[in-house]
């Protein structure tokens, strides 16, 4: 089984994060950029399937400007076999829609029968990208999966929901997304990190690809984010006064946030 | 600048790692009188306690400088483990460069992935630094060793299944005795060991041991019997390496809990780190703390290129600046926290002697010293 990772390399959700003032996109140059949390747990699920199902193969798909190339390594470390990095200067700006585009072109050309990815990004968080590449391959999408089962050709699902989970099969040429409830992601060996600096990492530019520039970055975007503020400092919480019915004032407001 | 990718991504998934069992981890378990084997076994199944040993033998091909990335990595997270400097560090370089291919065969895979460890047994309580006093001996009998002597302040006997023990045979033709090194089970006739109660929060115990007339294949003897000083010191310099690395990481991870304190802690209207008396203290132990990291990056570097001699200068400057490093960041750790510093729940007091140990362990600051002052300075031997 051919299996593809898409991983992206995102600024690290654990510091303070900022959007830039001249045309409000993602300031990654001044942030610690790390893997998407998210696509770890989708590389760790195509290890699995590889260590499971003999002859198969892994490779990491990243689109994203030259630093990328570290998060490939780190990647790289934790065992797939190689990479492609789509990189090209026109990329910058580009929008879901367009990297769609421009992700769909990079996996006809890898044809692989197993996409998977991580059901959202730390710094977008639209949950979209997978069903817009479903789309454009004409491949069934399998999304936010908590559990995914591989048999021959057939794939499972557990959909994780808020209510509880569902049961979706399709057969393969498809595309996964995973939350970070379907495993734990291993930690790269010494040995991995050695040896990811020989893996090959194919670099591919919107030329290759067959996209013309004007189809991504600022030219190809549908979407612009017109301004952005942030977020308010926190309100004080809820007071609940104990006059003999502050236990069930408690579970109210547990159930109204659906804690429990 | 002296660190490839390969390194500082080796730090960063090691900090990953002892990120995941953290500080709390690390603690509940020494003040229990517990020990941190999952940390161990994992690290040890990850290839970094075996970084530094060849890949026949299951390691990683990397040197004493990657090996010393790992200590100090898990120690910056809140984990700092003994056991590294001792077993992989000393004992499994000794065997690597100084044993038969069957004494590697046998022991380096286990030591590699950590799932062998041996102590090391050099102070006995008549010949603390005075390596020339030992009077552990080994006499022939047949092909066997017999082996008899004490042994003092030996870390981590009880979770060791074997100690390499410094002890000295009789040359045949001198007379002389002259150093060689012994793997001794644990568990082998005539072995007795007690603990040593130290104020130390750690846990790895510190404990007496007693060779009584322990007989020892002929094998046990580690290379060649000629060779025993060269093999000494082949391991007291990753050692001094090692005990530098473990103890940058401690100031690292006090420096840490400091600054974060200093951030948020308010008194007045600003955060206590905004106040000069606060910061500067920080930021000279942080200066000192990379001087040390640096020096010690120098005699690792040294070391795997193969310049034992210069990377012994290196490695005890290394080893003495970082006890004194060690020890100045954790008391302005505990400073900047005021009365906390000294609460169980910050757990900085425990810490205090953990870095103060730094300048009595493996080698003392005044050794260290002298040897400065008569190798390097050329100054007449004073003692």
């Amino acid at each position: 089984m051919k299996i593809v990772v898409l991983v992206k390399q995102v600024p690290d959700s654990g510091a303070e994060r900022n959007l830039r003032a001249e045309d409000n996109t993602v300031d990654r140059a001044s942030a610690n950029n790390v893997i998407n949390e998210m696509d770890e747990y989708a590389l760790e699920e195509a290890l699995r399937i590889q260590e499971a199902h003999g002859g198969s193969t892994v490779t990491v798909l990243t689109m994203g400007p030259e630093r990328a190339t570290e998060s490939i390594r780190k990647a790289l470390s934790m065992g797939p076999d190689g990479a492609v990095h789509v990189l090209d200067d026109a990329l910058s700006g580009t929008d879901a829609l367009g990297t769609s585009k421009v992700l769909a072109a990079a996996l006809k050309r890898l044809e692989p029968d197993l996409v998977l990815c991580g059901a959202e990004s730390t710094d977008a968080r639209g949950q979209v990208l997978p069903h817009m590449l479903a789309e454009r391959l004409g491949v069934a999408a399998l999304t936010g999966a908590r559990k995914l089962t591989v048999d021959g050709s057939q794939l499972t699902i557990e959909r994780q929901t808020e209510e509880g989970y569902e049961v979706v099969t399709a057969a393969t040429p498809a595309i996964v997304s995973v939350w970070d409830t379907i495993n734990e992601p291993r930690y790269p060996s010494f040995k991995g990190i050695m040896a990811a600096k020989k893996k090959p990492v194919e670099t591919l530019t919107l030329a290759d690809l067959g996209v013309s520039a004007d189809e991504a970055g600022w030219a190809g975007a549908l979407t612009t984010v017109a301004s952005h503020a942030k977020r308010p400092p926190r309100s004080a919480g809820v007071k609940v006064t104990d006059d003999g019915e502050g236990g069930t004032k408690l579970v109210e407001f547990l159930v109204s946030e659906k804690f429990v | 600048m002296l660190e490839g990718e390969e390194r500082q991504a080796l730090r960063k998934a090691v900090r990953q790692l002892a990120g995941k069992y953290g500080r709390e981890y690390f603690m509940s378990r020494a003040r229990a009188g517990g020990k941190t084997t999952e940390l161990w076994r994992e690290a040890g199944q990850l290839g970094y306690l075996g970084v530094h040993i060849p890949e026949e033998y299951g390691g990683g091909g990397g040197g004493i400088g990657d090996l010393a990335a790992v200590c100090e990595e898990l120690a910056t997270a809140g984990s700092p483990l003994a056991m590294i400097v001792v077993s992989p560090a000393i004992c499994a370089t000794v065997i690597h460069r100084f044993g038969t291919d069957e004494q590697k065969g046998k022991w380096l895979p286990g030591l590699t992935d950590g799932s062998l460890i041996f102590s090391f047994a050099i102070t006995e309580p008549d010949a603390g630094s005075n390596s020339h006093r030992l009077t552990t001996t080994a006499r022939r009998d047949g092909d066997d060793w017999v082996l008899n002597g004490r042994k003092t302040y030996i870390t981590g006997v009880d979770e060791a299944h074997a100690v390499l023990v410094v002890g000295r045979t009789e040359d045949a033709r001198t007379g002389k005795l002259k150093p060689a090194l012994f793997v001794v089970p644990t568990t082998a006739p005539g072995i007795a060991y007690t603990r040593i109660e130290t104020d130390l929060i750690a846990p790895e115990k510190q404990f007496a041991l007693f060779i009584d007339e322990v007989r020892l294949p002929g094998e046990a003897l580690v290379g060649d019997e000629d060779a025993g000083l060269m093999q000494l010191f082949a391991g007291l310099n990753p050692e001094r390496i090692m005990a530098a690395a473990f103890a940058t990481g401690m100031a690292r991870y006090a420096l840490g809990r400091a600054i974060e304190y200093a951030k948020t802690r308010q008194v007045w209207d600003v955060p206590i780190g905004g106040h000069q008396a606060i910061s500067h203290p920080l930021a000279i132990a942080h200066i000192n703390v990379e001087l040390v990291r640096l020096m010690t990056q120098k005699a690792a570097h040294l070391y795997d290129h193969g310049e034992d001699y210069e990377a012994g200068e290196a490695a005890n400057m290394a080893k003495y600046a970082a006890g004194e490093a060690a020890v100045a960041a954790i008391d302005a750790a505990i400073q900047t926290h005021g009365g906390n510093g000294l609460s169980t729940e910050y757990g900085l007091a425990a810490m205090l002697a953990a870095a103060r140990l730094i300048r009595i362990a493996p080698v003392s600051r005044e050794m260290i010293l002298n040897f400065v002052a008569q190798n390097t300075l050329g100054l007449p031997r004073s003692y």
